[in-house]
């Protein structure tokens, strides 16, 4: 019984975990521009993240290594260096745009200036990683996130042609009025969003954090496998409101109150109360996960003392690490910067920095001296080699779509 | 360790033959594989530091033998290049090390290792002053 339930709660919080700030808003605008019609990138990406999260948990179970570990280990200082700045880098700017995400929420729920509530949301995801344990703060987040399936909810509500979803989702092309390579520009973001480097790092150290071993990478699989493609499904729903409601009218989303519009138009108060209240618990979980990913990556490559599991005063550069990264995070949001487009940027600079991640993942899953028996099978191998060219493929293609495109103009 | 060398500078001739490698009985680790940039850990298990660089010393039989495992400021060098002073490099011992795996064990407790100064700095004058920061997580 009680394995049931562990089995359970942590499927339910691995779907209620997997929509961020980045999943929201990059579904719902690429939903309200191309409708469907990019759904595929969502698979696509809901698999990758399967495969590597899977992959760098079962890691961290058998070895006793986390991610960032690995990365220093395998390609030495400088390249591990370079890597080190770029996911920090990439890792800070989610972090500054959850925080975002956080203080809109608020500031929908209560009609009080976002700018108001962002030193109080700053201030309320450093207490929680101040004093609040691993698995409670994991958990709470995650639970609570789950009622973002009020999306899923309201695409019945709003009785959209079922069969017109479908067919622009199973025959992608790109809507009149937009170009090619703008589809492709979104397209990337969509992976970006899906497969966002810190979610390895925090799960690769959560595994540390909660003392995984090899008995229990058959339980970390089930909650990955079952638990992220439904969350996907969320991130789909999340398309589906757009594209019903705003591709019709031509409108395109710029704010998290038209995000949360569909929602509002198809339950009312009742559903647009608890739409919020999962934005906030999303976001703020997402916040929790990147700030400690900030504090993982630095301590793994200097060889700090890290993890919830010591008191602060025992991982001091960790903790202050962390505290300076969310004071950052809530400055910048400060200066007044729009955290709809700080997200915009995070996800498409995450898809940017993928490779650098991966590739070590799949160089240590395959070695004896770490894994023993638990190394890759010829599947997931095969499968790995096929993500790292696609991995590649859209961190290259990145930049040069930002710049043609005008990011997505 | 030297700066990568540029390929036209080869310091040696393409053809050289090598002297066979002498095969001691026991463990055989090599040093930039299952030394630099491995985690060290304390006895407890408390990470101390990664191993950014090592100190070699070679006696009057000519026997090079590893004598610190250094941190700090040499990892800066040994990405850009360059040395820094020697009194300020940070060293454990190698006659600590009690093991050697995917991580680097020592024999010893950390706490009182000099590499450790920053992480006691911020828990005296820090982390270690905000309320809460001497307690376990609820």
């Amino acid at each position: 019984m009680k394995k049931i339930f562990a089995v359970a709660l942590g499927v339910l919080t691995a779907i209620g975990g997997f929509v961020d700030i980045g999943d929201l808003v990059t579904n719902a605008v690429v939903g309200a521009r191309f409708g469907m019609s990019l759904v595929w990138v969502v698979v696509v990406g809901v698999v990758g993240i399967c495969l590597f999260a899977q992959m760098s948990g079962r890691v961290a179970a058998v070895s006793g290594r986390a991610t960032f570990e690995i990365i220093r280990e395998r390609l030495g200082p400088r390249v591990g260096g370079a890597n080190l700045v770029a996911s920090f880098l990439v890792t800070v700017l989610t972090l500054t745009a959850e925080i975002g995400g956080i203080a809109l929420a608020l500031e929908l729920a209560s009609s009080v200036e976002r700018r108001l509530w962002i030193p109080f949301a700053g201030l309320a995801v450093w207490l929680v990683l101040w004093r609040v344990k691993f698995s409670v703060l994991e958990n709470v987040a995650g639970l609570l996130g789950l009622t973002l399936v009020v999306f899923a909810v309201a695409l019945f509500q709003l009785g959209p042609d079922w069969g017109e979803l479908v067919d622009q989702a199973v025959h992608p092309r790109v809507v009149e009025g937009e170009g090619v390579p703008t589809y492709w520009y979104y397209a990337i973001a969509l992976f970006g969003a899906a497969m966002t480097p810190y979610e390895v790092f925090f799960f690769s150290s959560g595994a540390r954090e909660e003392k995984w071993t090899a008995k229990d990478i058959k339980q970390s699989r089930v909650n990955v496998v079952v638990g992220f493609p439904l969350g996907g499904l969320l991130s789909i729903a999340i398309a589906g409101c757009a594209a019903v409601v705003f591709l019709p009218r031509a409108i395109d989303v710029t704010s998290l109150s038209q995000i949360t519009l569909p929602v509002a138009m198809a339950g009312g108060k009742l559903l647009l109360a608890l739409v919020i209240l999962g934005i906030v618990a999303a976001t703020f979980g997402a916040a929790l996960e990147t700030a400690l990913s900030t504090g993982y990556t630095l301590a793994q490559y200097f060889g700090w003392s890290w993890g919830k599991f010591h008191r602060p005063a025992q991982a001091t550069r960790f903790h202050t690490a962390m505290l300076v990264a969310v004071l950052v995070g809530t400055l910048v949001l400060l200066t007044n910067v729009d955290p709809i487009a700080v997200t915009e940027y995070s996800v498409v600079f995450s898809a940017i920095a993928l490779p650098l991640t991966y590739l070590p993942i799949l160089v240590v899953a395959n070695d004896r001296e770490y894994m023993g028996e638990h190394v890759n099978g010829r599947t997931t191998n095969a499968l790995g080699l096929v993500y790292l060219v696609i991995i590649v493929a859209a961190s290259l293609a990145a930049i040069p779509l930002m710049i043609a495109t005008g990011a997505g103009g | 360790m030297s700066p990568r060398l540029r390929r036209h500078e080869r310091p040696f001739p393409p053809d050289e033959q090598l002297p066979d490698p002498p095969q001691p009985a026991g463990l055989v680790l090599d040093a930039r594989l299952h030394l630099l940039d491995r985690q060290l850990d304390d006895v407890e298990g408390t990470p101390v530091m990664t191993i950014d660089d090592l100190e070699l010393e070679t006696d009057a039989d000519g026997l090079t033998t590893v004598v610190h495992l250094l941190s700090g400021p040499v990892l800066a060098t040994r990405i850009f290049g360059g040395r820094p002073p020697r009194d300020r490099w940070h060293r454990v011992a190698w006659r600590h090390v009690a093991d050697v795996g995917t991580v680097v064990r020592l024999g010893i407790r950390g706490d009182g290792l000099d590499v450790l100064w920053v992480e006691r700095w911020l828990r005296d004058h820090v982390i270690g002053r905000i309320p809460g920061g001497r307690h376990a997580p609820e």
